[in-house]
């Protein structure tokens, strides 16, 4: 097994990254303010965040490693383990609910090949996950794959939304 | 100038506080204790358990007593209907995921959702056929155990650790009721001041390793004492069950230690019970009875004259001190002490507390009468003394032409040529005091009876003392301590009424006279 | 307009009058149209005296409190000792609302030109936008549009940072928001202190919403008065609010109306009325948090402050869910509750546990597992919850399972009875 450090182990902050993120410091009176900004980079440059990025984190804005683990785990659209390529967030909250949005969800799942919320297909490509309310109620069912604001499915739109991705 | 009062009344009992007092503490003067969880008057306020509910007068909604500042005329009631069922409410929600441990739960007998429960919760649970939630025990670091299904999630541990240790290495996990205790893979808690958390945790969920299911919480005898780790002199109870000294916890002092001690003098007190004790006294290593023991320590001393030199442990008392040097006035007198030293280590949201470079008690007692540092010089001096006394420093490595009278707990071997070795008790065997690195003098009770015939050593010496001199002979060890504040500049005027169980500072210009 | 339909001729077309035109969105097409010429016009007056206009104009928070927004400004230092901050509220994530995400994709510089004014008037250098983090279209958006404005020098000394959030409804709270500027978890902060006098980074703050912050250029240009004349019912509420309406509706999208407006006029004219064959069972007239109306109650409320809570519910954020009879308002409550279970942040007890509680019992009744004293002990559960805890979040779980309760009671009692299907598992 070779020593070379993975490409997982590597540190995130260097070079344009960390330029990024001496940019945002300068936003903010304290180094804490920019941890949100800071995790967002690491999840776009990683695609999830991992212990070994959070002690990272917090060694680059003065944190220890439980302090950016509780930020980390308090808010939901940070991964903490590796997601299929495409991330598909379906809200099912009331008014969604009520347009259907379970049915939604079910064809997705089903087209995907991820089968179970929140499991990675076979494929390694796409994960389907429940969300609360994405705030677009009057376009049901809006749906998030990635960072892609893809408003109102059904279930009959399903499979021409999944091929788009493929 | 005085800081302005406010006057309230709190369950009808009119009280008057200062301005900006919270209502929790000034329900206190009313002699009402609000239940609470998350509050502690050592930590900042952070008003998430919702248990310290509390109707105020002309307020439309129940008010948290710990976070709402006490007002001219405020009219608060802690047992009004609205009140108990909001607390009721309070603790019903604990208790839906907080598992039934209590017969496997170290802090059963010390527990405040017991406690509160017992006082003010429903007979029964609602939450019937509904699982609870599970996560497994997690090892936390060297002492602290967490048991995340007991959590009530007070954050007590967190603001501590982030607050006043200055190291946050918890925090919440999660949200919701997934919410948990988390400590990053990479951390420990082992933090000099970390097994705090556990006195904090109000329930069983932060345990102590140490302490983990060895007594039950009422078996327990709680005596006041002062830790003997290191000079800061933080206050601690011991608890002991059985005449075994099993836990020591702090005890409040909000001059010394606030509400704190830290894991050294926490986990050092094994040496107290140690079973290698000298239990009889001796004369040439023969045991005998104290009759024969202390007339022959007196016919020695009255004997000799010249140099003599006594070498103490900064862990003796200070009456045992004072005692010791009074013992010796006939003679040309040295007097040292040694000090074992370690790494300081503050705690830094307390301003002047540590754990001290200096690893004993009473090294500044010691000073105080007259005992100095430079124990090679008198190490050599003892080489020709005419008699040579040790106090309690089992490490004293002495050669001398003269007589070794030697005072200890237990006896090592290279004092097997003393004369007289008499036995003492150790800190948690007798009443005393020590003095802080601060100049505070504070009193430590007798805790557990001394093993087989050891006395404290103030007595032993307040007998020699009777013997050599045919005078005062002391009762007690308040006696012996009104005979040093008599006699000592630094503590005149102290007394053991007046240092009660919080000290009392020295005088500021400390001499010393004989 | 009833964006993303065409306008109705019933709505009082402000906010929403650029809706649906991507011109709108750039620098130049917002001069176009008049943009930043209230800025232009602030940065002549003193600061006190803007803040005096939004005052009598009667313009109230619309993110849900509807706190009257100059005595909020009215709060801060009047004299400055510190740095001052304004935080713009687009956390959007009150189920049923949807008017913010438009006014940001649609009229990203009149966000700007209000934030600004508003940045003068309570005497602050920095502000931060509150994105949520689910809204990546308006984030881009706004972050062009930001970036246009600075070149076009429109920004001078004040400084506008867009602040991504992650995932967390509370964060809507001021006070969580606040914390999460700051780097922490969400929590909400116990007040007091208020933000005003404590708030981001310990500094004096102001939190608006982002529909209050895109009325002010219009309030400054056209006058309080011109604001204080929308008001078609009750003179405490004044100017137009979007409506976002979502579920059961022929037309949803958001609609601008005077408040005042009738509901059932939104909903039976402006929305189209019910899908066909269906009837109208209940409506939420303000986000999920706000008690649910029936169906005479819905047809008789009048949408502002005052009407609202004469039937007895809040204007809310003005997120208006229409329930059909075809809706199951037992599911539909059940996955409300699990909705603040999922949102709780977990520092009071209340909350954490209750609102979890709350959703196991309504998930038990659905799987046909409920009793008769389910009922009760969801009441006395929700009178728990409500009024003793650090935010109104625990309070929003329970108003729908204490008005679901009243209103549709045969609805649970049906389910606990066996005579509806279970329709989950246990």
């Amino acid at each position: 097994m070779s020593a070379v450090a993975t490409q997982e182990d590597a540190p995130v902050f260097t070079g344009k990254t960390l330029e990024r993120l001496q940019q945002i410091l300068t936003r903010y009176p304290t180094k804490q303010a920019a941890l949100l900004p800071a995790l967002w980079l690491v999840q776009e440059d990683r695609g999830w965040i991992s212990d070994r990025n959070m002690a990272e984190v917090g060694e680059v804005l003065g944190l220890t490693p439980a302090y950016v683990k509780g930020v980390v785990t308090f808010y939901t659209m940070y991964h903490q383990h590796p997601v299929g390529s495409n991330f598909v967030q379906v809200c099912t909250t009331s008014p969604c609910n009520i347009c259907g949005a379970e049915d939604v969800v079910k064809a997705l799942l089903a087209h995907t090949g991820a089968k179970e919320l929140g499991a990675t297909s076979p494929d390694g490509k796409w994960t389907v996950i429940e969300v609360e309310c994405l705030g677009a109620c009057g376009f049901a069912t809006p749906v998030l794959v990635n960072d892609e604001f893809v408003e109102s499915v059904s279930p009959e739109k399903v499979p021409e939304l999944v091929k788009r991705y493929k | 100038m005085p800081d302005e009062l406010i006057n309230l009344t709190i369950d009808d009992v009119p009280v008057s506080v200062p301005k900006g007092t919270l209502v929790i503490e000034a329900a206190k003067q009313a002699g009402v204790l609000v239940p609470h969880y998350c509050y502690h008057p050592g930590l900042p306020v952070a008003g998430v358990c919702r248990m310290c509910l509390v109707e105020v007068e002309k307020a439309p909604k129940l008010q948290i007593a710990c976070a709402t500042t006490v007002t001219e005329a405020m009219v608060v009631r802690t047992q009004s209907e609205q009140a108990k069922q909001g607390r009721m409410g309070v603790l019903e929600l604990l208790l839906i995921n907080h598992p039934l441990d209590c017969p496997i739960c170290d802090q059963a007998g010390e527990c405040e959702l017991q406690d509160f429960v017992f006082q003010e919760g429903r007979p029964g649970t609602r939450y019937t056929e509904y699982s609870k939630r599970f996560n497994p025990v997690e090892d936390f670091g060297p002492d602290v155990l967490y048991v995340p299904n007991r959590c009530i999630l007070c954050t007590r541990c967190v603001r501590f650790m982030e607050d006043v240790a200055g190291e946050p290495v918890i925090n919440v996990s999660e949200r919701g009721d997934r919410a948990y205790i988390g400590i990053h893979p990479n951390a420990r808690l082992d933090h000099p001041w970390a097994g705090n958390v556990v006195d904090l945790c109000p329930v069983g969920s932060l345990l102590s390793k140490d302490f983990l299911h060895k007594a039950r919480a009422w078996e327990l005898d709680k005596t006041a004492s002062i830790c003997t780790g290191c000079s800061q002199g933080c206050n601690v109870t011991l608890d002991t069950r059985d005449n075994v000294v099993v836990r020591v916890r702090p005890r409040p002092n909000l001059e010394v230690n606030r509400y704190f001690i830290c894991d050294h003098g926490r986990l050092n007190y094994r040496w107290m019970n140690r079973g290698d004790r000298i239990e009889a006294p001796l004369v040439r290593r023969h045991a005998t009875d104290w009759d024969e023991a202390l007339s022959r320590a007196a016919t020695v001393l009255r004997g000799a004259g010249g140099k003599a030199v006594a070498l103490v442990s900064p862990r003796a008392s200070t009456e045992a001190l004072f005692l010791a040097r009074r013992l010796l006035a006939r003679f040309e007198w040295t007097g040292a002490f040694q000090v074992v030293m370690g790494e300081e280590a503050p705690l830094a949201g307390v301003p002047n507390l540590a754990l001290r470079a200096e690893r004993a008690p009473n090294a500044r007692g010691a000073e105080l009468l007259g005992y100095s540092r430079d124990y090679a010089a008198a190490l050599a001096t003892s080489r020709t003394a005419a008699v040579v006394l040790v106090l309690d420093e089992p490490d004293a490595a002495i050669e001398t032409a003269g007589t070794l009278l030697y005072l200890g707990t237990v006896l090592p071997e290279r004092s097997h040529g003393a004369e007289v070795v008499l036995p003492i008790a150790n800190v948690a065997e007798e009443d005393g005091t020590y003095v802080n690195r601060d100049g505070r003098v504070q009193r430590y009770f007798q805790a557990k009876p001394a093993p087989g015939m050891a006395r404290p050593a103030w007595w032993v010496l307040s007998e020699l003392l009777a013997q050599v001199d045919g005078g005062e002979h002391y009762a007690s060890a308040a006696e012996a301590f009104n005979a040093l504040a008599g006699a000592t500049d630094a503590f005149h005027g102290l007394s053991y009424a007046g240092l009660g169980g919080a000290g009392q500072a020295v005088a500021a210009k400390a001499g010393v006279t004989a | 307009m009833g964006y993303p339909h065409k306008p109705h001729p019933k709505e009082t077309v402000v906010l929403s009058k650029s809706f649906g035109d991507p011109d709108a969105r750039t620098y130049k097409g917002w001069a176009k149209r008049g943009g930043y010429e209230a800025w232009k016009q602030a940065q002549t007056m003193a600061p006190a005296a803007i803040t005096e206009v939004v005052k009598e104009s009667g313009l109230r928070g619309r993110g849900g409190a509807g706190f009257p927004t100059g005595l909020k400004w009215s709060f801060m230092p009047k004299e400055k000792k510190k740095p001052h901050y304004l935080c713009v509220n687009a956390d959007e994530s009150e189920p049923g609302t949807f008017k913010d995400r438009e006014i940001m994709r649609w009229t990203p510089h009149a966000l700007l030109e209000g934030t600004l004014i508003a940045m003068r008037a309570i005497q602050a250098e920095v502000g931060y936008i509150y994105i949520r983090g689910e809204f990546t279209e308006p984030y881009a958006i706004m972050e062009q549009a930001l970036a246009e404005a600075t070149k076009a020098g429109r920004l001078g000394d004040h400084k506008i940072h867009l602040h991504r959030g992650a995932g967390a409804y509370i964060c809507g709270e001021e006070t969580a928001m606040m914390n999460s500027i700051e780097g922490k978890r969400g929590n909400p902060r116990i007040k007091p202190p208020f933000p005003a006098a404590f708030g981001v980074f310990g500094m004096p703050t102001t939190i608006n919403n982002v529909e209050t912050l895109a009325a002010v250029p219009h309030i400054l240009r056209q006058g309080a008065a011109w604001y204080k004349a929308m008001s078609l019912s009750n003179p405490k509420s004044t100017g137009t609010k979007l409506f976002s309406v979502c579920g059961h509706v022929r037309l949803p999208g958001n609609y601008e109306v005077t408040m005042g407006f009738p509901l059932k006029d939104l909903l039976h004219e402006l929305c189209g009325g019910m899908r066909p064959g269906r009837t109208l069972k209940a409506c939420i007239p303000g986000g999920s948090s706000v008690p649910i109306l029936d169906r005479e109650e819905s047809e008789s409320c009048l949408l502002d402050y005052e009407g609202c809570v004469e039937k007895g519910t809040m204007l809310g954020s003005g997120g208006v869910i229409v329930f059909d009879d075809s809706a199951d308002m037992v599911y539909q409550i059940m996955r409300l509750a699990r909705f603040y279970a999922h949102e709780s942040c977990a520092q009071c007890t209340q909350c954490r546990e209750g609102t979890a509680w709350t959703t196991k019992i309504l998930e038990r009744i659905l799987a046909g597992q409920g009793k008769m004293a389910d009922l009760d002990l969801l009441l006395d559960l929700s009178d728990n919850m409500t009024g003793k805890t650090i935010c109104v979040l625990s309070d929003s779980c329970a108003a729908p399972v204490v008005s679901g309760i009243k209103k549709f009671r045969t609805e649970f009692e049906d389910y606990i009875a066996g005579r509806k299907q279970p329709v989950m598992v246990a």
